[in-house]
């Protein structure tokens, strides 16, 4: 199992706040999220793109899209953010 | 005196506190030229006055409000005005940006500027209206928190005009009546909030002024000023960042991304990751606690959140009191910090240097080096703690001192987080070494802003690489001349950050953004040139639209480059005033926590290597090895 948590504006989007899923590719993460997010709300906006624009952290580390996962991994997914 | 350009009243009044006499300050189309206004003109006028004896609590000490050419005039975000002083935290120039709407009524009273001298002979009410000025006795105000004065201020001006008054106003606190070293000025709900400059007022025993008019504010071209500025909200509006993520998360949405880029303050900057990041963060601000966005006038961002403490409407916090309250004394309590934050801006106290100087104590209690009952993560006597330091009781008498000064009395200077006197944000620099570069040369002490704001490249925004020194000091000197014109125009930082394309924000992973942060810090020759020959910008770039409404709404004939070099004016300026009083390279420093102790102790390379920065910054700034500016740089300025 797979512990995921969502931040910046990707977050307030979906209204996916944290999930545990069992995959083993952050590819394979994609479905699972858009999935979630439709079941919290019918008409979301969110697509495969957003997800694309996220910054990806595995297990503190910045990682890629081609990722694989393993079971235990906390995976953080950011819209990325500037400006303060 | 009027003016040739749009934008300008073309007076500046100079009111003498102690007389209670006023006399027009002469300024002329030339001076505005090459000074601009804002921070810029103050700092002209304070080089002009100040000879380097003066004190900072002193009746010598003088204090500019000023506003910039594009205050009020409808442009973008452009209600700022700054507020410029010889600063009692830091002991050298100093100038605090403020939004509101103050600086729009100082210009609807007839005033770019005012200079204020002397000291009134007992607590006073300064009301403006046009060329009248009263100096009310504030008795009644002097001991009141921020809002109760400010509404107080609210009823007397009804009942003075005998309808619902329209004015700007200002304030200080207890903070600055008990002359904390880093007591804050407040307007409305927007704050003066950095080096002190609320006990300037204190010491001149200047509680509040509030001023109006009805002067019209001249623009060079309206019908472009109008068109520029409409194309200009809508590129804001549609930009990812300035349209979306900051009215939407404002600031407070950057914790969660410092903790992914190890530059979260953390127990008093000894990490740079906090375990609870996620308690704390803007996110779970957004969600549960913002009522409503709220912007300055004329800004089309509103980057300000409005949450509810105790039953009571409040400005919600920024991500620097989020990480310093949060992570930085390991509070994992976010509603604490909601209310500690409206406490600190009622007291009239800079929340940065209050939190950063807590967070000195509990380390040095921790170490034994000062008993004081102060621990990590203890956090039910922080409001209190927030009291005595604005009325000067108990322990809070010493840390209204802040942690320079603690530091230099208890040991722990290497882990007081200040440069010259002022205490750092909560971006830790030791995993975006540009950003410890810029905090160290600011010319007012440790400030995020006026030291370049290089984070925006270290991860915040783009990625290039953190750790490396390459190209980061002309980086960091081409970003504060930047923002310095900005202030000095009248207007918000933040309209800067749509100079990033938006496609480079909010595809991270995309190949151009990628190539953008690996080619960055080999450019560092190119921004170089740049630097040094500004001139050859001679463009409106189509991203930065600030130069053209420089030239539709005041008619300067402004271009990128002559924008950069006005900064850079700005910039050498504020530091060539503040060699008087004695700054050199020895105060650009950090504390050696940051410089000498790797974040990541199986990694040397995070911390920050500033010696080796400083000696490229100062090179490509002109001026030399000892950091002051030489006689040729502040020639080719045309600073003498």
């Amino acid at each position: 199992m797979v512990h995921v948590q969502l931040f910046g504006l990707f977050r307030l989007d979906s209204g996916i706040r944290e999930l545990d899923v069992d995959v083993d590719s952050i590819r394979k993460l994609y479905p699972v999220l858009l999935a979630k997010a439709k079941e919290i709300d019918p008409n979301t906006t969110v697509t495969a793109r957003d997800i694309d624009g996220c910054i990806i952290v595995i297990n503190g580390v910045q990682s890629r899209k081609t990722a694989k996962l393993k079971d235990g991994d906390q995976v953080m997914l950011m819209s990325p953010v500037c400006g303060g | 005196m009027t003016s040739k350009y749009g934008g300008y009243m073309g007076k500046i009044i100079e009111i003498d506190l102690s007389s209670r006499t006023t006399r027009e300050y002469p300024w002329s189309d030339r001076e505005r030229e090459l000074f601009i206004g804002g921070k810029i003109m103050a700092m002209k006028i304070l080089g002009d006055n100040l000879t380097g004896t003066e004190q900072p609590l002193s009746d010598e000490n003088i204090i500019v409000i000023a506003t910039g050419p594009l205050t009020g005039t409808g442009a973008p975000s452009s209600s700022r005005f700054d507020i410029s002083t010889l600063s009692p935290q830091t002991g050298i120039m100093t100038s605090s940006n403020c939004g509101g709407t103050f600086g729009y009524y100082m210009k609807k009273a007839g005033y770019d500027a005012i200079i204020l001298r002397g000291k009134c002979s007992e607590h006073t009410w300064l009301e403006i209206n046009n060329s009248s000025f009263v100096f009310h006795n504030a008795d009644d105000l002097w001991g009141l928190n921020c809002t109760p004065c400010q509404d107080k201020l609210i009823e007397k001006m009804n009942e003075i005009r005998g309808c619902r008054a329209k004015f700007g106003k200002l304030c200080i606190g207890p903070g600055g009546e008990n002359l904390v070293k880093y007591a804050a000025v407040i307007s409305d709900e927007r704050a003066a909030g950095r080096t002190g400059i609320g006990s300037v007022f204190g010491y001149k025993n200047l509680k509040a002024v509030t001023i109006s008019g009805n002067h019209e504010i001249p623009i060079f071209d309206e019908e472009k000023t109008r068109a520029w500025t409409q194309k200009w909200f809508r590129y804001l509006k549609s930009h990812p960042l300035t349209g979306n993520q900051l009215p939407r998360l404002g600031t407070a949405g950057l914790v969660s991304s410092m903790q992914m880029r190890s530059i979260l303050a953390t127990k008093n900057y000894n990490f740079g990751q906090y375990e609870h990041f996620d308690k704390v963060n803007g996110e779970l601000l957004a969600e549960e606690f913002n009522i409503v966005n709220k912007g300055c006038l004329t800004c089309p961002i509103k980057c300000a959140r409005t949450v509810n403490v105790e039953g009571k409407e409040v400005k919600g916090p920024e991500l620097e009191i989020l990480g310093l309250l949060g992570g930085g004394i390991l509070n994992p309590d976010l509603y604490s910090i909601l209310k500690w934050n409206n406490e600190l801006d009622e007291l009239g106290l800079d929340t940065i240097s209050a939190s950063s100087t807590l967070a000195w104590a509990m380390e040095a209690n921790e170490k034994g080096l000062w008993d004081n009952g102060l621990n990590f993560g203890e956090t039910e006597n922080i409001s209190q703690i927030w009291d005595d330091i604005a009325h000067r009781r108990g322990i809070g008498d010493e840390l209204a001192e802040g942690s320079k000064r603690l530091s230099a009395k208890y040991g722990g200077e290497e882990f007081a987080i200040q440069s010259k006197g002022l205490e750092l944000a909560a971006y830790e620099p030791r995993h975006a070494v540009g950003q410890g570069l810029g905090y160290a040369v600011s010319n007012r002490g440790g400030c995020h802003l006026n030291g370049g704001y290089l984070v925006i490249l270290e991860g915040l925004g783009l990625n290039t690489d953190s750790l490396t020194p390459h190209a980061k000091a002309d980086f960091t000197m081409m970003f504060q001349n930047l923002m310095e014109m900005i202030s000095a125009t009248g207007q918000c930082l933040f309209t800067s950050y749509a100079f990033f394309p938006g496609f480079l924000i909010t595809r991270p992973n995309g190949i151009v953004t990628k190539t953008a942060n690996a080619v960055l810090p080999y450019l560092g020759w190119a921004i170089r040139i740049a630097n040094k020959c500004p001139e050859i910008m001679a463009v409106h770039l189509p991203v930065f639209h600030h130069t053209k409404m420089m030239k539709y709404a005041v008619g300067m004939n402004m271009t990128f480059g002559k924008y950069i070099r006005c900064g850079e004016r700005g910039y050498t300026l504020e530091r060539y005033v503040s060699t008087r009083f004695g700054v050199s390279s020895k105060d650009d420093t950090l504390p050696k926590r940051l410089t000498d102790v790797p974040q990541d102790p199986n990694n040397p390379k995070t911390r920050v290597p500033l010696e080796v920065m400083k000696k490229t910054y100062y090179k490509a700034r002109g001026w030399d090895k000892n950091g002051i500016p030489t006689e040729r740089t502040l020639k080719k300025l045309k600073i003498i």
